[in-house]
């Protein structure tokens, strides 16, 4: 199996339709040549891979990803934020080369803003990530009282 | 500046101890290949870019490096977590107890100390850049013997997904060896 197929193969055993985020232009799921290099997958795809130019996966062998799978709703919010701020990233690490794509730059201030949104969302529901959020106006100091991410668990 | 977000960037949940994973997990801390000098590597490289491409992708990549060094820090502390003495004797890791505990410590697989000597800054950004190359491909390559060496699907799936990081910064900064190597006479 070549690295398209099993890129392919683990797309359509990992992600639903009804997970494409609606806002960006997305990866299709076809079987069609040639591949754009700079090709972007939703934050879901990108995330669960490690590489949001899903074109550019190189599979290890015949290992599959792990599909992360949230138990709660506080795992559901933290899992997608994960998501979207990834998917932020990379964007970010291919402008700095491509400052001029008007393209991924629209994408990059997508994920962006939605990747504040969610964490904004999950920091006034479950506690600050960032010394800057404004959950902190809470007593007792919520930065220390929470627990460190090296616990365990999605969070 | 740097700002902490109390988060990985990536989820570690190891259910179950393994002494001897820890014991070769600890190089992609303090190895050769490991994130440790993949961030000082890159971290200290960027000054001396030529353009602000070079320091933009040096910033950004060696910061997430030093999310990965917490990831890999999580692994470690998760496998070792509750191992007695007796059971880190047994799986060899006892002269790193009678150093530093059950604490981290970021040495390669033989229990060899991190130094900097594992990285090179010579000012010449396509010397720089072919380093950086390199390491992003050793890196893989250890990340693919480490996967080898677990069945723990709590342990591959970070693996995994560690690795293939390793292959997208690889295609940046070749992308960025490429474009000077083009440009720069």
């Amino acid at each position: 199996m070549n690295d398209y197929n099993m890129m392919n193969n683990i797309m359509s055993n990992f992600f639903n339709p009804e997970d494409l985020y609606p806002q960006a232009q997305m990866h299709e799921m076809k079987n069609e040549m040639p591949m754009k290099k700079d090709e972007i997958g939703t934050p879901k795809e990108g995330y669960t891979l490690g590489n949001l130019f899903v074109n550019t996966y190189i599979p290890y062998k015949n290992y599959m990803p792990q599909k992360l799978v949230a138990h709660n709703e506080q795992e559901a919010l933290f899992l997608q934020m994960s998501e979207v701020a990834f998917a932020a990233h990379e964007l970010n690490l291919y402008l700095d080369l491509h400052p001029t794509d008007q393209a991924k730059l629209k994408m990059f201030n997508q994920f962006r803003k939605k990747a504040n949104e969610l964490r904004t969302q999950y920091e006034n529901q479950y506690g600050p990530i960032s010394i800057n959020a404004n959950v902190l106006d809470n007593s007792p100091f919520l930065w220390e009282e929470l627990p460190f991410p090296w616990k365990g668990g999605i969070q | 500046m740097w700002k902490y977000e109390k988060r990985l960037q990536y989820p570690v949940n190891i259910k179950n101890k393994d002494i001897r994973l820890a014991k070769i997990l600890v190089t992609q801390y303090g190895g050769s290949n490991g994130e440790l000098a993949a961030a000082l590597r890159y971290l200290n490289q960027r000054y001396t870019m030529p353009d602000n491409r070079g320091k933009a992708l040096l910033t950004d990549i060696g910061t997430e490096e030093l999310a990965h060094i917490e990831i890999i820090s999580a692994m470690i502390y998760q496998l070792l977590k509750g191992a007695t003495p007796a059971e880190i004797k047994a799986a060899g890791l006892d002269p790193h107890y009678a150093e530093h505990k059950n604490a981290l410590y970021p040495t390669d697989a033989n229990g060899v100390p991190f130094t900097v000597t594992y990285f090179a800054t010579t000012g010449d950004p396509l010397a720089d850049l072919s380093e950086d190359m390199a390491a992003e491909q050793k890196a893989r390559a250890v990340y693919e013997n480490l996967i080898d060496l677990t069945t723990d699907p709590d342990v591959l799936g970070p693996l995994l997904w560690l690795r293939q990081r390793e292959v997208v910064h690889f295609n940046r900064f070749k992308e960025l060896y490429d474009a000077y190597k083009k440009e720069l006479k």
